[in-house]
Parts: structure tokens; sequence; C-alpha cells
């Protein structure tokens, strides 16, 4: 498969270019990968158009949002299709196999149970129980065809497959064969005499089985063709039975097949009268099924000639729902469903013969949306008499929808949570299609939807075994026998539909994955149920009821109550509550936040053990695993959103305090939180220290604490910042120095004030006022709103005053202005996504400690995450860290930043015109913007937030690390068997630096909250217990050594070495000397800093005096710096 | 270099383009060094009495540990020192900024990098004496009677320093302030007697001088000018008849067209892009 798709590619690459040298003739853009803006000459713009030309443009103009739409879908579909040379490769192969398998040689009649005649392969098939009657022998098949997508012409790439029916001989079959399983085994038989005549030819590679849609009755065998071509395609075999070999009317879905004697061993209470046996309705279906193909590919056949776009609207149908997950495994909507879903509308009129392949795939997902098969199925079939009724197909399947022959329900083996599932996808595509804002293209058809990225909680069962226990105790004799022993399969929909009581409001949806057909080698015998993969389930959580402690049932003397004691078992209680009701209830044991979250594992393991008998062991809960990374490492387990809620509540009561001040000269206007710590988004919340003064110097005068040289750093306290703008007034001065002076003044005063009236300790400055508030430093700032102003100001000679922007104003209003507008917006989002702060601080987490957090501010990353939340498309907005981290990880992997800009709708300001707009003005300035483009409604031209950083050379490296962190975090999160330590993607790879600076951990101030935390623990100048009355001594404020230490580095080095750096608590400071500063300059008195001469004949030339670089390093740090591990493998000089 | 330093050992050693190499070392101890560039300072535009051309030394690659006390104390071994001062880029030295105190000066433009020197001596005769130091001879930064403060030590002073009294504060801007208010009502009275002498006196004559003619009451801006722009172009707008002639019609809907065009052809575009990068492939 990789092969071809190489080959393919080349080939796609040699059109493309001939394509680029047409248009290189023409103009010369586009070669560098970015969208320029076009410039088409007068006489081409204006020409009069042809009809066709006018017809075209218009139906792009009315039928897409855009001509884009429509050309995207075109492209889709020629990639998908299958090339000429595979076709033909695949025709010639199918006619040598249908020319091997004429020629299977016949064998005596034997007995069904006497496997002798076999020499190499093994019997598909699972021989539960060992008897059957009936005599078997091989010979030719009476007809080999083709059926399927492939005759069809709606077989798309990849995993090409090619079906082949082969009818075994009326002589083989005995019309008796429907019961107990006895076609079945003959068909298993056939299929095991066809391989072993195939294996004998050497015009075949590799031969395995498998079966229909992992239905163990119905194995196949997957051919490949031999050598080079083996990835291209596969063939799949497929034994039938004569057409209308076996009466329909047998296999009626309330008619029983499997005798439970037979089944079970025992006599049962009346032997042979079918009239008390259960009904068997799966294996009716099974076996029914295996007399259609033929019939369904003339009845489809017929509908993809008279409507020329269905083949394409399949094939898109069949993308949409492969990035979705639903169209492989057992009870899978495959892509013969589709088609048979395409042949429904078609025949109920629903969509026009004449509609474009769009429209169908537009239509069918509306179809979908807005039909529940699991209440009113629907049938092909044309004349219902003689036939089953809906009501007896409603009767025995979940999810009904009956094939044209009025016989077989084509989603039999579809539970009906799939059939949920697939409707809420509908629902949602058809959702994103109508909202002109999202790339409807890419959200639909491009962007995969695994399990683990699309659910906010996964489950898995791991040792499926246990499922036959909980047959038993859920009594599923029946369902057991009529899926053939698949325990597995009759355990589950009585799983989920025990899952769904349980979790009711807690839950969205409930999806399940869909078992996949397992393969296995011809000479060996099928793979037991128990040793399947894991089953996984996914829960859409609801935020407003997934965190309660509380399951509140009904009153105690109500008839319901029994029921619910029924389910919950011991849990359940008689409780009195507030509003006087005496009701049955659970509660649940959860007091912290990221307990809370993990209230549904509770459910789920409690109801799995009382009623399935899965024990809790094999119960793997995939929810919280993330947590520990940015857990607070207190006695208590919290990931910080408490922690969060106190700084907040603790902000209010100052910013109330501020407002109730009343002898400030000037009044406040508004008080505005400009920190991360104030939207939820600081990794690591400030808690509210008790300082211990015996760990500093107490320096009088100014009322504070000073950290000692000898004492390892003392804990960070981190102030908070909030910027208060004071009203405007005429005595204001217009100048900037003596604004800086008056708003200097003004700090002194509310100082004052505020000690005056609340007792808090205050320490003025030029730039801010730090108060010490209950264990928490908040670093007032006051604004005056016209000072930006003042300061682009300028005098021209002739007295014309003018407005020039400057760097220092720009920063400036960052300050007084965005920053606290984004918080509070930020702010608002976190009250309706209550998991916003989580993902962002996990995120942050993960870039600082893949030393990113230089190049990317923690604004950006927030807003990068806020886009997650705002425009979740495909997926609904996270709802749990983890799968919000998981996001974030694949939006800044997968994200074109070159072409596109992300438009963060905060508030949902921008309408559908203003985000063109945005794209157009990026289009036609792209070259002049920054690498990574950000677009908020206040901050639609600039993206302010990332104007200085990343580097193209950094989004690179980031876009590499995101990618590969979220292939390890999936990997390690779906499957048990790697290694289960989320910690990993969190660990910088450190091999692709040239020096490390190790530093002592007692001078890190945030060790303590480093991703692998020292053992020991560390003393830090803070005392246990409350914290202390306002007043007393001023802490060390903001005091970060290791800050210090790399603004002095970058200051110095510059320009010849990158340092990165975990900000959240790192041990070692990464350094990498940039190449070009390497090369030997000329002598330049501007280019001479930290540089040696080296004198050959006349010629100076300098390069980096790196002994001396390095010394300078320890020197700089002294006290900080333990050693400098130069890798000098990795340069020379 | 180091055939040369060896050649000529306990020469110094001057490389071409006429700069000495000197030897820098932080402490007795260090093994690694610095190279210092030395130069007498000799710029033909510059006539600054800061930097008397005869009595300057141009130093270049000064290591971010030396401070201007410290250069003072290493330098002063070739005579006495009338100033240092350091910059981060050779060039002139800048205007002049109004001074302020301490507690107001900028930070951030502090940089703690490595910097350029002008060491002006009291007599020329120290200027060569620094060129002719031997090359092997190398300068000691941090000696035990001047300890420079590194690392964490530093770290605590410069916090140290930055806890200011309010007092001192208060006194601060209050001086600035007074400062301030008294050239304001200097400009102001200047403003007044400007604007006097272009009144008429009382028999009608104006006095015209050559002085600015920005004196007017208010200093007309560019915002303005602008704004009266716009509300000529809004203004001649609003009398257009827009769809009245048929020409006019016809005209739009061949704008129309051919905006549809535009699009699409940039459409095309952005897919063969698109194609070129593989963009198609669903998975």
């Amino acid at each position: 498969m990789k092969r071809k798709n190489v080959q393919t590619s080349a080939e796609l690459d040699n059109e493309v270019e001939e394509e680029e040298k047409k248009r290189k003739a023409k103009r010369p853009s586009s070669e560098d990968g970015v969208v320029r803006p076009l410039e088409l000459s007068r006489g081409e713009l204006y020409k009069a158009p042809t009809l066709e030309e006018l017809s075209r443009l218009k139906e792009a103009e009315s039928l897409f949002h855009c001509s884009l739409l429509k050309m995207q879908m075109e492209e889709l579909l020629k990639e998908v299709a299958l090339s000429e040379r595979r076709k033909r490769l695949a025709d010639s192969f199918v006619q040598r196999v249908t020319e091997l398998l004429h020629a299977v040689p016949e064998t005596p009649v034997t007995e069904v149970s006497d496997l002798s005649w076999l020499s190499v392969v093994r019997v598909p098939f699972l021989l539960v129980p060992n008897t059957t009657k009936g005599k078997f022998h091989m010979k030719p098949p009476a007809s080999v065809s083709l059926v399927g997508s492939y005759p069809l012409g709606t077989c798309i790439k990849p995993h090409v497959s090619v079906d082949l029916m082969v009818t075994i001989p009326a002589s083989v079959l005995h019309p008796m064969d429907a019961i107990n399983q006895r076609y079945p085994r003959k068909r298993a038989l056939y299929l095991a005499g066809l391989t072993e005549h195939l294996l004998t030819s050497p015009a075949v590679g590799k031969v395995q089985y498998s079966c229909l849609h992992g239905n163990r009755l119905r194995p196949i065998l997957l051919v490949t063709p031999p050598g080079k071509d083996a990835g291209s395609l596969t063939l799949r075999i497929h034994p039938c039975p004569p057409p209308d070999f076996l009466k329909p009317s047998r296999f009626h879905p309330q008619k029983n097949n499997v005798r439970t004697d037979w089944f079970t061993g025992l006599e049962a209470s009346q032997p042979g009268d079918s009239r008390y046996e259960p009904a068997t309705p799966q294996y009716n279906c099974s076996v029914v099924g295996d007399h259609l193909p033929q019939a369904h590919l003339q009845y489809l056949t017929a509908f993809s000639e008279q409507c020329p776009a269905f083949k394409d609207g399949v094939a898109l149908l069949k993308v949409w729902l492969r990035q979705r997950e639903l169209d492989q495994g057992t009870g899978c909507f495959g892509g013969f469903l589709a088609s048979m879903l395409l042949a429904h509308l078609l025949s109920t009129h629903k969509v026009n013969r004449s509609m474009t392949a769009y429209q169908l795939l537009r239509n069918s997902l509306h179809f979908l949306a807005s039909t529940d098969l699991t209440e009113n199925g629907i049938t092909l079939a044309r004349n219902p008499d003689s036939k089953p009724s809906m009501a007896d197909f409603h009767s025995m399947f979940p999810v009904v929808f009956v094939d044209h022959s009025g016989h077989l329900n084509l989603c039999a083996e579809m539970t009906a949570f799939t059939y949920k599932r697939i409707q809420h996808e509908a629902l949602l595509s058809v959702k994103v299609w109508d909202d002109p804002t999202v790339d409807g293209f890419q959200a639909l058809l491009m962007t995969p939807k695994p399990l683990i990225r699309t659910y906010d909680h996964v489950f898995q069962l791991c040792e499926l075994g246990k499922l036959q226990l909980s047959c038993k105790k859920l009594g599923l004799m029946s369902e057991l026998m009529d899926h053939s022993g698949n325990y597995v399969l009759a355990a589950l929909p009585f799983i989920l539909s025990l899952l769904q009581r349980g979790l009711g409001q807690r839950v969205q949806l409930l999806a399940h994955s869909l078992p996949l057909s397992p393969e296995w080698p011809v000479d060996q015998d099928p793979p037991k149920h128990m040793n399947q993969p894991p089953l996984s389930f996914g829960l859409l959580l609801q935020p407003e009821h997934a965190t309660s402690v509380l399951e509140r049932g009904p009153p105690a003397d109500s008839p319901k109550a029994a029921e619910f004691r029924e389910l919950w078992g011991p849990l359940s209680e008689l409780r009195r509550f507030q509003d006087g009701g005496i009701t049955e209830a659970v509660l649940w044991s959860a007091t912290s936040t990221c307990q809370k979250r993990l209230v549904p594992q509770q459910i789920i393991t409690h109801l799995l053990q009382l009623h399935a008998s899965v024990p809790a062991s094999s119960v793997r809960y995939v929810g919280g695993q993330l947590d520990s990374v940015i857990n607070l490492g207190q006695e208590l387990c919290s990931t910080g959103e408490e922690e969060s809620l106190r700084v907040i509540q603790n902000y209010d009561d100052l910013s109330r305090k501020l407002w109730q001040l009343e002898d400030l000269p000037l009044s406040i206007t508004s008080v505005q939180g400009a920190h991360p710590a104030l939207r939820y988004t600081q990794v690591i919340p400030p808690v509210p220290v008790r300082v211990d003064y015996a760990c500093f110097i107490k320096e009088k005068p100014s009322h504070a604490l000073l950290p000692q040289e000898d004492k390892p750093c003392p804990v960070y306290i981190c102030p908070i910042k909030v910027i208060c703008h004071l009203e405007g007034s005429g005595k204001w001065p217009h100048d900037h120095l003596a604004i800086r002076h008056v708003k200097a003044a003004f700090h002194i005063r509310l100082g004052e004030l505020l000690h005056a009236e609340h007792r808090y300790t205050c320490r003025p400055s030029a730039t801010h006022l730090d108060v010490w508030k209950d264990g928490l430093v908040f670093r007032i700032e006051l604004a005056y709103h016209r000072e930006p102003l003042v300061l682009r100001e300028l005098i021209s000679p002739e007295g014309l005053q003018q407005q020039r922007d400057n760097a220092e104003a720009r920063a400036l209003e960052l300050e007084i202005q965005h920053k606290p507008l984004l918080t509070s917006t930020l702010h608002g989002l976190q009250q309706q996504q209550p998991c916003f702060g989580t993902v962002c601080r996990l995120a942050k987490r993960w870039l600082a400690a893949q030393l990113f957090s230089a190049d990317l501010s923690e604004e950006a990353a927030d807003l990068l995450v806020a886009s997650l939340f705002l425009q979740p498309a495909p997926f609904t907005s996270p709802c749990s860290p983890q799968v919000g981290f998981l996001r974030f990880l694949h939006l800044l992997s997968t994200f074109d930043w070159k072409n596109s800009p992300l438009v963060v709708n905060l508030n949902n300001q921008l309408s559908a015109a203003e985000y063109t707009e945005i794209k157009n003005n990026f289009v036609s300035t792209r070259q002049s913007l920054p690498v990574m483009f950000i677009a908020t409604p206040t901050d639609r031209k600039l993206s302010m937030w990332t104007q200085e950083s990343p580097s193209v050379q950094m989004l690179q490296r980031m876009v590499m690390v995101a990618s590969e962190s979220l292939r390890v975090l999936e990997a390690q999160l779906m499957d048990l068997k790697q290694l289960q330590d989320v910690r990993v993607v969190f660990r910088p790879p450190l091999d692709v630096y040239d020096v490390l600076i190790h530093l002592k951990i007692q001078q890190v101030p945030l060790v303590s909250y480093a991703v692998d935390r020292p053992k020991k623990f560390l003393r830090q100048g803070t005392n246990r217990g409350p914290v202390a009355d306002p007043g007393g001594f001023l802490p060390v404020i903001d005091y970060n050594p290791v800050s210090k230490y790399l603004k002095e580095l970058r200051d110095s080095f510059g320009d010849i070495a990158l340092f990165f750096y975990d900000v959240y608590g790192g041990k070692v400071i990464t350094v990498l000397w940039k190449p070009q500063a390497f090369e030997p300059q000329p002598f330049k008195t501007s280019l001479m800093n930290a540089r040696c001469v080296k004198v050959t004949d006349e010629n100076v030339c300098t390069v980096p005096n790196v002994d001396a670089i390095l010394q300078d390093f320890c020197i700089l740090g002294e006290g900080l710096v333990q050693n400098v591990e130069p890798r000098t493998k990795t340069w020379t000089v | 270099m180091a055939a040369s330093a060896r050649k000529h050992a306990s020469q110094s050693c001057v490389i071409p383009g006429g700069f000495s190499v000197l030897r820098l070392k932080f402490s007795a101890d260090s093994a690694a060094h610095h190279q210092l560039f030395v130069k007498e300072h000799r710029v033909r535009s510059e006539k600054s009495a800061k930097r008397p051309l005869d009595r300057t030394l141009f130093v270049l690659n000064i290591p971010p540990y030396c401070s201007k006390d410290t250069v003072k104390s290493m330098f002063s071994k070739f005579g006495t020192i009338q100033s240092v001062e350091l910059t981060e880029k050779p060039g002139t030295s800048e205007a002049a900024e109004p001074k302020l105190s301490e507690c107001f000066a900028p930070s951030t433009k502090q940089s703690q990098g490595f910097s350029v020197g002008y060491i002006v001596f009291k007599n020329s005769s120290s200027v060569s004496a620094a060129k002719s130091h031997p090359h092997d001879e190398p300068l000691i930064a941090s000696t035990e009677k001047r300890p420079v403060k590194m690392g964490i030590n530093k770290w605590i002073q410069q916090y140290t320093e930055m806890l200011v009294p309010t007092e001192k504060l208060q006194k601060a801007v209050d001086s600035f302030m007074n400062e301030y208010d008294k050239r304001k009502e200097k400009e102001a009275e200047q403003q007044r007697k400007d604007e006097m002498e272009q009144q008429e006196d009382e028999e009608g004559w104006v006095k015209v001088t050559k002085g600015k003619r920005g004196t007017k009451v208010r200093p007309h801006s560019e915002r303005a000018n602008e704004r009266t722009l716009q509300k000529e172009d809004k203004k001649r707008k609003r009398k257009e008849l827009m769809n009245f002639y048929t020409w006019q019609h016809r005209n739009t809907q061949k704008e129309h067209i051919a905006e549809l065009r535009k699009k699409f052809e940039e459409d095309k575009q952005r897919i063969a892009l698109l194609r070129a990068q593989r963009k198609f492939k669903p998975y």
C-alpha cells in the first residue's frame, strides 16, 4: 500500500509540476507555498463571458460558499479514486484467481466433522459445539463473480478490496443445512478447501483468513497479489450458496434456527419444537445475507446508472464515515450501507437524480441526522406482503434498515448506540456546514476523529474473557446462542444500556469502538473471542451534570425507588435534603475538581462490578492520566482549580476595596486583572504563603525582607498584575515623563490609603504598587488612557501635530489595554467552559517543558486553546482537560500556518463577512505578517501576541515536537502495552543541544513544581499553617535568579547562541549555537562581542571565543550554576 | 594570532586594522580569557568634548561582568583616568536626555551584555601605554582588593537596591514636578507673549515677525486634516447617482463578473498550491 502511494504521489507530482510550469509561464508566483494576491490583466477580467463560464460561476456562487469548496471536493475525489493502473491490476488478478478457483479438485464425500482431507490449512471456524451432522465434499464452484463496491465503481483508496463471490455448488449443500450452523460450517469448510488449492499456486501472494464485519459465521479469505503489488489491493473471497437455495421465509427474524439442545448439549424439555425456542435474528440475518450479494449489486447498479453522481456521492460518504471510524468492524456503517442509503434516498425521491455529489452527501447527512432508525426503520422493499413486517424487525433489532428483498436487515449487527453516534456526527456535520465561518471541507472530510481525541473520557474493557461471566450473570443464554457463542457481542448491548442508565444526564453520548475483524494465518485456528483487543468506550460529557457528586433518585415511597435501588445496589441510601424531600440517593466521594471529574469512572466501575461482574481491574479508565502533571504537589489531590479560584476571590475582594477608596485625587474608573492567574490559566497558580522570617534578612527602613546568599532561594512569589485606570482630567500633564511621575505619586498615595484603611503592607515604586494581601502579592499599576497617545504624539517642524507609532507606545498599550481585555474575555470563557483553564495550563506546561515558553507568549497559547473551545468543529467543545490537550497538540501540529490565519472569535463578535475580510487582508499582506497569525475581534490585522516570536524555525520545531508528542501520548493512552508514563511527553529531548548548563536545584525557586519533582522537600522560607493577618514585612517578591541569569545570558550572547529553559522548575538551561555566528567573519568593530581574532597572513577573521564564553556561563551564574556541560560531539569550532 | 604572539613574546600584539589585542581574565585563577581590542579614538566627524581625540582609548569587546568601576580600576595602571563611558555599540554618544532620578531611569535600557568603552585619560601618553601593553600579561577584572560580585550575590544586591524607600520616591516626584511646573509656566508665558504680539494694537497694527508660524493657539493636527478630507469625500459620494444610467448598470454587472472571475482564479491558485502540498489526502 505504502509503496503504491509513493508511486501515485510521484505521478501526481509530475502532473503538478507540469501544471506549475504552465503557470510559471503566466506568472511567477506560488513557488514557496504561499498564496499571493492575484494580478489579472484588465483584459482578462473584463472580457465577455461565455455562457458556459457564466453558468459555472453562478453555480459556484449559489451552491457552495465559494468555488473553493467545489474544487476541493473535486480534488478529494481525484485523490481517493482508483487509478487506471490499479484497476487493470485488479482485473487481471481477479481473472487469474477465478481460473484457479474453477480448477479446484473434487474430493470424496466425507462427514462434516472429518477434517482429515485438509492437510495444511485449518478451518476458519470456531467449532463450538463440536458436533455437526451432514456430509461434505469439495467441488469446483458453480460460478465466480465480482460483487460489492468494485464492480459498482464506489471502491476508494486506501485499503482497496475487491469482493469475489464464489457460489458453492448446490450438491454440496443440503436443504436442511439452515439449522444449527450446518450451512456456515460447510461454507467454512468450502473456504478451507479453496484456500488449500490457492496455496499451491504461485499466482497468489499472502493469504489470510478474516471474517466479514467480524461475524464469525461468515469467514472470508483475503488474498493479495504476489510480489510488489501486494500492498495495492486485497481480494476478498466470499463463498455463497446458490441464489434462492434456502427459502428466505425460514429466516424470518422471529424464527429459531439454532436449537438449544444442540447448542448447550443438554436435552431441552420439548426437543424439536422450534416454537418454544428463542428466536435467532442475528444468525438468520447472516445466512440470508449470504444469498443476496448478487441481487444487491444489481439493485445498486440500476441506481448508479440513473444518477451520474451516485459513485462520487458514495465515495464522499465513505470518506466521511472513515474519518469517524464508523466504516469498519462489527456493526459498522460501511460503504455498502452508504450506497444502500443513497439508493433509498433516490427511490423515495428525497434526492434528485441530477444532484451533484456534494448535494448527495449533504442530503444523506441531513437524512441521517433527522431520521431515527431505532424507532422508525426504513425499507427498500416494494410489496411488503408475505414478508416480515417492520414491527417484526423492530422487535428483534435495535436498528432497522431492510433491503429490497424484504428479508434482510442491513443494520442487523449495529447497536442502537452506534446509530446514535452516527446521528450525532451527522447532526454536527450539518451544523458545521451551515456555519460560513468554518472551513467545512476541512472539518467534514479531512480531519480524522479517532476515539481518544473525540470523546472527553475513554475507558477500555481489557480482559474480554471476563464477559463470559457477565453473560451468565445477565442471563444472556439465548443471545449467546444467537451470536453463536460470541459473548463479547452478546453482552455489549446490555452493558451499554446499563451504563447509559447509570450515567444518565452526565453524558451526551456514549459511544463504543467497533470490534475489528480479526485476521489470522490460514494454518492456524481462528483466534478466541477472549484474545480480541480491548473494547473502547467513549463518553461525551455534559459539563453541567458530569461532575455532580450526588445521584438523586426518586422519593422513597415511589414505585421507581425499587428500580433505583436495584441499579445502584448497596450504594443507594435514603437521604433527607434541604428542600424537605426524602429520597433515595447515591453520594460519590470527591472533593476537589479533579476528583469530581472522575465521578463517571466511579459510576462505571461500580455498575460493571455490580451487574456484569467485571472487576475494576479490567476496566481501564482514561480520563485523569494527565492530572499529575499539573498537580500542585500538596497533600490534597488538586490540579489547581481551587487555587485559581481562591486567587480570583482574593482579587475580587481587593478590587471591591479599591473601588471604595474615596480620598484619591482622581477616581478609579476601572479595575482589571492582567495576569494569567486572573483568567484561570496560570500553570502554577499563586498559593497563599506564610513567610518564615527566620530565613530572611529584615530590612527595617523599607519594611521588607531580603533573600540571603547562603540560604536556598526563597519561595517564588508571583506578583499578580492588576491595572487600574484613573479618570481623565484636564490636570493630567501632556508629557510622558510628567505622566510617569504623576502616576508614581498616585502609587504612593494609593499605598498609603490601603495601608491606613485595610492594614495591607504596600510598597510603591515608580511603575507599580505591590500590595501584600492574605499571602498573595498584587501588583497594581495605575494607567492613564491617553498615555499611549501622548507617547505617539510628535510635532513636525511645520507645527503639524502627528501621530507616529513607536515600540514604547505599543508596549504600553498592550499592557494597559489589550492584556486586561483579553484577561476579562477569557475569564468569561472559563465561566462557560469549566475546563478551559485547565487545558490552557496543560498546554502551557507542555510548551514550557518542551522549552518553547520563550517563543510562544502566554497570551498566544491561551488564544490557541480558546480557539479549540470556540471553534471545535468537527468535534464538540472539549469537556475534559485530557481531550482538550490532545486537540491542542493536534491543532499545533496540523494547522496550516503559512496559508491561513487562525481566527479566534472571542465573544462571537465576528460575522462571516468580517471573517472573509480578515482572510483577504491576511492573504494580501502575508509577507509582512508574523509566521503564526492569530486574529481576534479586537486585533484583526496585526496578531499582536505573536509579533516577536515564534520564528519560522521555532514554529517548525514546535510543530514537529507537537506531532511526535501527540503520537506518543495517544499510543500510551489507548494501548495498555505501552509504557504508562505521560510525563514522557513533558521531557524535552536534550541531545540536539550544544551545551547544557546544569543549575543548583536549591537556587531554582520553582523546582518543587518541576515535571520530575525532587525527592526531598526543600525549605523555601515558608511555614505551614494559615496565612497571617494583614501587615507584617513585605516578602521577597518576584525574585527569580534563573530568569535574571537567562536575561544576562541572552543580553550577552544573544547573537551567538539561543538559550532554552523550562520556566516551571527546569533544572537545566540548554544552549544552541547559532550556526551563522560560527562562520569566520572579517574584523568589524560592530561585530566583535565575545569573539577572538585569528590572523592568517594579512587576513584577520574572527570566531567566537568559545572557551571564554563557556567560562562566562559559569561566572555570570555564580552560585546558581552547578556545572556547564559542553557536548563537544555536536559542534566544532 | 597565536603565531604572532609567540614571535613577539612579552610584546604587544597588533593586528591589521590598528587594534592591539589585550587579554582579560575574570580572576587570577580563571583558565580562559577574553580579548580586548584597543585603539586610540579617532573619528573625523566627531568633535565631542567628552571624547577628546588624543586622550581617548577606544576598547572593544568588554565582557558583561566589567562595570565602569571595574574598567576604571583595570586601566588605571596605564595612567590617571578622567572618565569612562560604556555603550552597547560604537558610535556617537547619545544626546543627553533630561536627567531622571534613579527610580525613574528605565531599567529595560540597561543592557547587561558586552559593551564598547571610551576611556578618557588625563594624559595622551597613557593611550599608547595601553596599546603597547604586553599581550601575555592579562588584565584581571576581579581581584582580591576589588572583588566583582556576580551571580546570586549580584542579584541579591540588585534586589536590595530596587527597594526604594517611599520618602525618596516622593522626593524625586516632587522635585521633578516642581521643575516641570516651572517649565510649563515659562512656556505658557512665552506663548502669551507671542499672542500678544500678534494682536492688533490700539491703532490696528500687527507686528509681523520672522518667528515660526506654528504659534497659533491650537496646533493643527494631522488627524483633523484627514477628517475634513473624509467629510468632503462623503459629500461628493452622496451627490453621485448609482445605477441610474444604462452604462452604469452594465458596468456594475461587469464588475460583478470580474469579481467572481477573480475569486475563481484565486481559488484555483489556492487549490493548486494545496494539491502541491498533498493537502487532499484525507488519511
